[in-house]
């Protein structure tokens, strides 16, 4: 094993190696290693200074400002100044740059105003207070004096990155690998010479990298995880990362309207089933909207609050007006049978089980369910159309959540029909809530705020919480200075990484 | 006659520009709607629909493609901002060597053991043929593909799972990139080849059974010319004819590559950067591949039919 060479998977080509630009996970994991944002997110998922050496925010909760650490330099061997951070966002709020990320600094239709007050000094103006923001001046920063003037959609840049990071940028072959190399000047001077990105799309493909040593780290599917228990050179690690998957109903449909029916059919779904089976045990049940790491977490709400009881689920149907026909064995109300669709999307077969599972539990009580399950455009088309009522019945998503828990985009009725509120929840209560979490800077208040939402969301039963899934992922034995393991990863400081002979 | 071929060489390859472009805006989603995540906005991604003109009318963006097409420009990528031409020209070397290799090794193969197979009809060599052939259609590549890397990598540890050059050769002479280059060629090409050679075996045992009972052999084996002569010259020149056309049609496959022998193998080639682009809606690297491969088959066409003149005199009348 080559102890100066660190060899990673990648599971696709990058798109741009451009943190402004990019959108997919290749390129972001390579990004991380190269670019450094003002703040950084530490293992245990607290913020701590990266560029920046420390941060004050205004007591109004209007001001950020950010003290830049002096020895930081470029690639090329300029300094960082307070100018390339004002460049980075101004390039981002450019109307003309194609980036997903411009309204994160548009706070209250407008946008944050970023001064450069001396060369290491720099500070954030927003109309309002919104907690949310500091998380996003995580966004990494790039060189003003490379840039400049340039077409950054188009930029040579994007393929051959200039950043901050403990590495720099050496080499990318199309569809084969990106070779990075540790940048000697960095503030956090990386201890092993290289990194080699392996582009290796299939799945399977990996695995058998991984057990070659042709990469010293790779994700395990559920099903073969039990094979790397006690292996001679590979360590599993287990670790949830923030998101969940659940069932949305479609609020406007005609029996999703009812409360009842929708609990009546959390009811019928037993988690830990699914938890077994669908995961092979690599999971945990959830019934709340956030994921349990985060801080904002009701830590109080033990159990889940609709548990699985299918007499209480017939109970309900049978007070919402649903009678079983005996001659056909299905739910009717007024005469009309109790049939829906579920949909999902193709290409994960985690999400085709827990269908499966569900439809054939609702079955049972006499639900008739069609499983649909559809390509990604086609599937994103029903649910993302800009129409009242959407053109589905109920379907089965996951949510990836922010560090922050603001999940305004998710649950606020402005958000709908246009936006994520895909399934069409409205409750003003919770509105109310959502925005106040937003302008609220006290982190024990914001928590007392959000474990309010869950608790509300939840009562309001527009989705059944499936399952936090859980993520495999083998390390070579060999490298040593991991992180902790938790959703940022186990190459957090990849500056500590070695690999032993 | 072939003039007019010729002539017919620019409408056709527009006229397949156009419904393949038509054909793809039909698809759901473009490229801005394929993100479903809570941390975007949706007015975002209008912003960047407009910047990359897609909320123009199809026709009017289809002309816009053709105008900077005359003016030898393919245009960038949506999602890497490159240019079209230099993205598919970097993909060109690796999928050339993985086609035309195994285009190389199933017609050196195809040929002698369908000719053989078809002489020897229903002898222990024949069956053996057709029993391959049979279990090579149906297996799926993909499996073919993942059952070598377990016994030829994992398990033997002979040959490299996946990848082309070695990455510790990058800036190497390519004499010295070969020998990284063919071992990790040798897997890829046995997956490709087995689901070609099985169909075009039992295709040319059909042809030349035909072809065997036909009278001018008779006659050939009647003017007492040796086995060898009337299968190796009489046959054989006649089994080719279906062939050319086969050649003809595969043309425009040599350069689309093959993607999922790509993807198992990781092989940096055009069918990962064309499959990648579908589900991206990279319409421009669509249409740059969709312009390649529609030359392709006209001319495939072209040259086939020019073959079969110069192959069968007949043909010419």
């Amino acid at each position: 094993l080559d102890s100066s060479t660190l060899t990673l998977r990648l599971g696709g080509e990058p798109s741009v190696l451009n943190p402004v630009l990019s959108t997919d996970t290749s390129s972001q994991a390579v990004e991380g290693q190269i670019f450094n944002g003002l703040i950084r997110i530490n293992d245990d998922l607290q913020i701590e200074p990266d560029l920046a050496e420390k941060y004050t925010i205004s007591p109004d909760g209007k001001t950020y400002t950010f003290f830049l650490r002096k020895d930081a330099v470029w690639h090329d061997g300029k300094p960082v100044t307070a100018e390339d951070v004002v460049f980075t966002f101004a390039l981002i709020l450019d109307p003309h740059t194609n980036t997903v990320r411009r309204s994160n600094y548009v706070i209250g239709g407008k946008p944050v105003k970023v001064t450069a007050i001396d060369a290491h000094t720099v500070t954030f103006e927003l109309n309002r207070p919104y907690s949310p923001f500091l998380l996003r001046t995580g966004m990494g920063i790039v060189p003003k004096h490379i840039l400049q003037g340039k077409d950054v959609n188009k930029a040579a840049f994007n393929r051959a990155p200039i950043g901050s990071g403990p590495y720099r940028f050496v080499k990318w072959e199309s569809g084969q690998h990106v070779l990075l190399e540790a940048f000697d000047k960095s503030y956090t001077p990386a201890k092993t010479k290289r990194i080699l990105y392996k582009i290796i799309p299939d799945e399977n493909t990996a695995l058998v990298a991984l057990k070659n040593q042709d990469v010293l780290m790779g994700g395990i599917p559920p099903q073969e995880a039990p094979f790397f228990d006690h292996h001679e050179f590979i360590q599993k690690y287990q670790y949830y990362d923030l998101m969940y998957i659940y069932m949305g109903f479609n609020l406007k449909n005609e029996h999703f309207k009812d409360l009842k029916v929708r609990q009546a059919i959390a009811h019928a779904i037993q988690k830990e089933a699914l938890v077994t089976s669908v995961l092979k045990g690599h999971g945990k049940p959830a019934f709340l909207p956030m994921s349990p790491l985060l801080w904002a977490y009701p830590q109080e709400v033990k159990t889940d609050p609709i548990p699985f009881d299918v007499e209480k689920s017939k109970a309900l149907l049978k007070e919402a007006g649903y009678i079983l026909n005996p001659k056909t064995n299905s739910l009717e109300k007024n005469g009309k049978p109790f049939t829906f669709t579920l949909i999902t999307n193709k290409g994960n077969k985690e999400r085709e089980k827990t269908a499966e599972i569900i439809a054939r539990s609702l079955e049972l009580l006499g639900i008739k369910v069609t499983i649909q399950v559809m390509e990604w455009s086609s599937f994103l088309k029903l649910v993302t159309a800009p129409t009242d009522p959407k053109p589905f019945d109920a379907v089965i998503l996951g949510w990836s959540l922010d560090l922050d828990p603001d999940s305004t985009s998710i649950w606020h009725s402005a958000e709908y029909p246009k936006g994520f509120n895909v399934v069409g929840y409205s409750n003003p209560e919770v509105d109310r809530l959502l925005e106040a979490g937003c302008r609220e800077t006290d982190q024990a208040k914001r928590k007392a705020i959000y474990g309010d939402i869950c608790i509300k969301i939840a009562k309001d039963c527009p989705y059944v919480f499936l399952y936090y899934p859980e993520s495999i992922v083998g390390v070579n034995k060999a490298l040593k200075g991991l992180s902790k393991p938790g959703p940022a990863g186990l190459l957090n400081r990849i500056e500590h990484v070695t690999i032993s002979q | 006659m072939i003039l007019r071929r010729l002539l017919l060489f620019f409408p056709l390859v527009l006229g397949m520009c156009l419904v393949a472009f038509f054909i793809m805006k039909l698809a759901p989603g473009d490229p801005t709607l394929i993100f479903f995540d809570p941390h975007l906005s949706p007015k975002d991604l209008e912003l960047i629909r407009h910047n990359l003109g897609l909320d123009r009318p199809v026709y009017i963006q289809f002309f816009y493609w053709l105008k900077e097409v005359f003016h030898g420009n393919l245009g960038y990528s949506y999602v890497t901002g490159r240019p079209v031409l230099d993205m598919i020209l970097e993909r060109m070397p690796a999928t050339l060597i993985l086609t035309l290799s195994s285009l190389f090794v199933v017609l050196f193969l195809t040929f002698p053991l369908g000719l053989l197979s078809a002489y020897k009809k229903n002898s222990w060599f024949d069956h053996g043929v057709t029993l391959f052939s049979f279990i090579g259609v149906s297996l799926p590549t993909f499996w073919v593909g993942l059952m070598l890397i377990l016994l030829f990598s994992l398990h033997w540890d002979l040959l490299p799972a996946s990848g082309y050059i070695d990455p510790a050769l990058g800036d190497a002479p390519f004499w010295q990139q070969l020998p990284s280059l063919l071992s990790h060629l040798v897997l890829p090409l046995i997956a490709s080849v087995i689901g070609d050679l099985a169909g075009l075996i039992r295709f040319n045992r059909f042809s030349v059974i035909g072809i065997l009972s036909q009278d001018f052999i008779k006659a050939a084996r009647a003017r007492g010319l040796s086995e060898k002569r009337v299968l190796f010259v009489h046959a054989f020149k006649n089994a080719a004819l279906p062939l050319i056309t086969i050649l003809g049609t595969a043309l425009p496959g040599l350069i689309s590559g093959a993607f999922v022998v790509e993807y198992i193998f990781s092989w940096p080639g055009m069918g990962q950067l064309g499959v990648a682009a579908v589900f991206s809606r990279d319409y421009p690297i669509l249409m740059g591949l969709m312009l390649f491969s529609s030359i392709l088959i006209v001319l495939g066409n072209l040259l086939a039919d020019v073959c079969y003149m110069l192959v069968d005199p007949r043909i010419k009348q």
